[in-house]
């Protein structure tokens, strides 16, 4: 038997979410203005040092807190505004995976499993064997029948996995899953978190630091102090990196350098015809082309067309006067952009970007 | 790929019953635990028995009363006490139609010492007295084969399964009463109750010659009561109404299970018996339900975790309770058994050494089952609110 997560909006959607701790004089905020948005099918990975909102911000989407401000939708219900009742149905659609395993020890290994099996979909008949399903891939096919205390660290963590994983739950919630795993039971437990997504298009959001892991990740979110910093869609920041090595202004960076930049761009798209930037006003952006065509005016005239991995904006950055052309859209136009503080970071941490510029600079005066 | 199973009865397929495994998960806890409660439940028991056995002891006599109808002064309280009547009532109540018979019955509680064959001391004894040549107004084990045997003006029956003290059950031929030699004729058998510690049985000749200060003759000796037995063809409550309307108020007329109840009523309600014994258990049952908060309560503690984890999971508080509730009443099973059994041991010793008619019946074990799986339900429902307040978000 498989289970597919039915085709549908974001799993998870959160709008603007506020949350503290205490009142008046004790009251603590832990969450500030957190948007995000986690399709179906993708790994995402939650960093941030301790007391940065992470796990508050995992409970609240695991409806086990009420919300405070903002709005959130898990699966496709507004948890916002869902009373204790209703908080309990959509937490049975989740997997929750604690650091600690948190098993009963007067139960066995396939009965642990079998509590989480009686809240979901299958049948008296099929649990039994759908919980010895889990566990022999988990590689504990030979301790199904062994009380928690009989079982070391790792395989008791192996077994909480599993009875998270055993519902095919369409989002898992996790909290260093793999702290107490050694590297071949990482290598199976990740393998199979990674093959959820693909095989059943289940969302992950986990909290880790395992490298292990991360290097398996979708998606990269960073959190400090209650405030998400960064949020990069790995895939996307490949391509951004493979695109730019293929610029002749960045090909000479490093690794490092290339991957710095492209977790700072952002996606944009222009129809034909629109003015991607004006003669005259501020320069704030820095803009890549992946895809289309350009023209490029001064005082009304044509000066230049520029196309798939040219860039322009960069002058006005650089010198920070305004802008000295515009830039219309000829063609459908995608583009990277990168913001003026983003682009000074990345010119002041990079010797050979620096330099690069320097040349285009004077190239083009 | 899951494998289809045939055996549908299997307990596989059983939802995963956790409170039975929470409840035998470790040895030494539930050895502990339903030893705490086994204690608790057998001070119940014993308590509660002690009740009944007063209770059984007190109103053995009047079980004895071998009659349909039973007339005594409308003045008792209880029968166990001296309150006797004239003797002229005995005509009127015979001459009443439906009257098979009535035989008066003397009885004293507080006048009759009895010499101990044993140690030669004198005890204060119940004393029954009837014409022996009358209709049986008592129906004892021995007895109406030796009420012949009472004719004679010495000759007195007494108790073999009185307390030891008195002597009545060795084999001596005489003893006296009230200072005055007698004659034992032979031995029935019907136990002390918590006022007497035994019962003499003789002739109304020989009782109204040892009364202390007695002036009368047997003729004319005040009756204690007077045992009506129903013509046949008669309906008792028809008689007992007749009787009622020809007698005085000063006098009253009971059905036999009448005057058990108003025995018994007194024994529960007006004296102190009833409510002491139940004293005794409500102590048993509060210590119970100590002993089993504590039981409960550090089981949840160490398990807070796992109940939070299954609350994230998706399992509603109430089933969290009731699986809470369903171990408390399995552990106050686990210990209510050995208690009973146990207090089966403890009966048959108090019975032999106290005399005391001490039985575990359908009532008691009912009784006491309830009580404790209330002791253990309650504890249970303090100690859940643990549960109930556990937070899942704190398990992350």
């Amino acid at each position: 038997m498989t289970y597919e997560v039915e085709a549908r909006g974001p799993v998870i959607r959160a709008e603007n979410i506020d949350f503290h701790y205490g009142d008046g004089d004790s009251r603590n905020q832990v969450l500030y203005g957190i948007s995000i948005e986690i399709p179906p099918a993708q790994l995402v990975v939650m960093t941030g040092p301790s007391g940065s909102g992470k796990t508050t911000l995992l409970t609240l989407i695991g409806g086990l807190r009420s919300m405070q401000e903002g709005r959130l939708e898990i699966l496709g219900r507004d948890v916002s505004r869902l009373g204790a009742a209703e908080l309990v149905r959509v937490r049975r659609e989740i997997g929750f995976i604690f650091q600690m395993h948190n098993l009963f020890d007067s139960l066995s290994a396939i009965e642990n499993v079998r509590m989480a099996l009686q809240l979901g979909p299958f049948s008296p008949s099929d649990r039994h064997a759908r919980a010895r399903e889990i566990l022999e891939q988990l590689g504990l096919g030979a301790r199904i029948d062994y009380k928690p205390r009989a079982l070391s660290g790792g395989q008791r963590q192996r077994v909480a996995i599993a009875r998270a994983l055993a519902n095919y739950p369409p989002l898992v919630l996790a909290d260093e899953p793999t702290a107490a795993l050694d590297v071949h039971a990482t290598r199976n437990v990740v393998g199979r978190l990674k093959g959820m997504t693909v095989d059943q298009g289940s969302a992950i959001l986990m909290v880790t630091h395992d490298h292990r892991i991360i290097e398996l990740a979708d998606r990269l979110i960073h959190m400090v102090d209650g405030r998400i910093v960064s949020d990069v869609v790995l895939s996307d920041a490949l391509r951004i990196c493979e695109f730019l090595k293929g610029v002749d202004t960045f090909k000479s960076l490093t690794p490092a350098e290339l991957t710095n930049i492209a977790e700072k761009v952002t996606r944009r798209h222009y129809e034909p015809g629109e003015v991607v930037i004006r003669e005259g006003e501020e320069g704030d952006e820095l803009f890549l082309i992946s895809e289309g065509e350009v023209e490029v005016e001064r005082k009304g005239h044509e000066v230049a067309r520029l196309g798939p991995a040219e860039f322009f904006g960069e002058l006005a950055l650089i010198s920070g006067e305004p802008r000295n052309a515009t830039v219309v859209a000829t063609t459908p136009l995608d583009t990277y952009v990168l913001g003026k503080n983003e682009f000074r970071a990345a010119v002041q941490q990079s010797a050979t970007f620096r330099e690069q510029l320097r040349r285009v600079y004077f190239q083009r005066h | 790929m899951i494998a289809p199973d045939t055996a549908r009865l299997s307990p596989r397929f059983r939802a995963v019953p956790l409170a039975w495994r929470n409840l035998v998960a470790n040895k030494r806890r539930l050895l502990r635990s339903s030893a705490g409660i086994a204690f608790a439940t057998l001070l119940m028991m014993v308590q509660l028995g002690f009740e009944q056995g007063f209770f059984d002891a007190s109103l053995s006599l009047v079980r004895a009363i071998d009659g349909d109808l039973v007339v005594t002064s409308a003045y008792k309280y209880r029968f166990g006490t001296r309150d006797p009547f004239a003797h002229g009532f005995l005509d009127p109540v015979r001459s009443v139609p439906g009257v098979a018979s009535a035989a008066p019955l003397y009885a004293d509680w507080q006048d009759f010492f009895w010499t101990s064959p044993s140690d030669g001391k004198p005890y204060l004894v119940r004393v029954l007295a009837f014409d022996p040549a009358g209709p049986t107004v008592l129906s004892i084990p021995g007895l109406t084969a030796l009420q012949s045997r009472l004719d004679s003006d010495d000759a007195v029956l007494v108790d073999d399964r009185a307390r030891d003290f008195l002597g009545m059950d060795t084999n001596a031929g005489s003893s006296q009463i009230n200072g005055q030699g007698v004659r034992i004729a032979g031995r029935f058998s019907l136990g002390p109750d918590f006022m007497s510690d035994g019962t003499a049985i003789m002739g109304d000749r020989l009782f109204a010659k040892l009364l202390p200060g007695n002036r009368d003759s047997a003729a004319n000796l005040p009756i204690e009561a007077i045992v009506v037995k129903v013509a046949a063809g008669s309906t008792v409550p028809a008689v007992q109404n007749a009787l009622k309307a020809k007698l005085p108020d000063t006098i009253d007329v009971m059905t036999k299970a009448g005057i058990v109840e108003f025995e018994r009523k007194f024994q529960a309600e007006l004296s102190s018996a009833g409510p002491i014994f139940w004293l005794g258990a409500i102590v048993g049952f509060v210590v119970g339900m100590l002993i089993s908060y504590q039981v409960i309560y550090n089981d949840l503690s160490d398990q807070l975790a796992q109940y939070a984890t299954l609350k994230a999971m998706g399992y509603k508080t109430s089933y969290l309770v009731r699986s809470v509730l369903a171990q408390a009443a399995l552990s106050g099973l686990a210990g209510y058994v050995p208690a009973w059994l146990l207090c089966l041991v403890v009966y048959r010793v108090i019975g032999v050494f106290a005399l005391l008619p001490l039985h575990m019946n359908l009532r008691l074990t009912a009784l006491t089952l309830g009580l404790t799986m209330g002791m253990c339900l309650i504890a249970a429902m303090l100690a859940v609110r643990r549960v109930v307040s556990a937070d899942p978000a704190e398990i992350f």
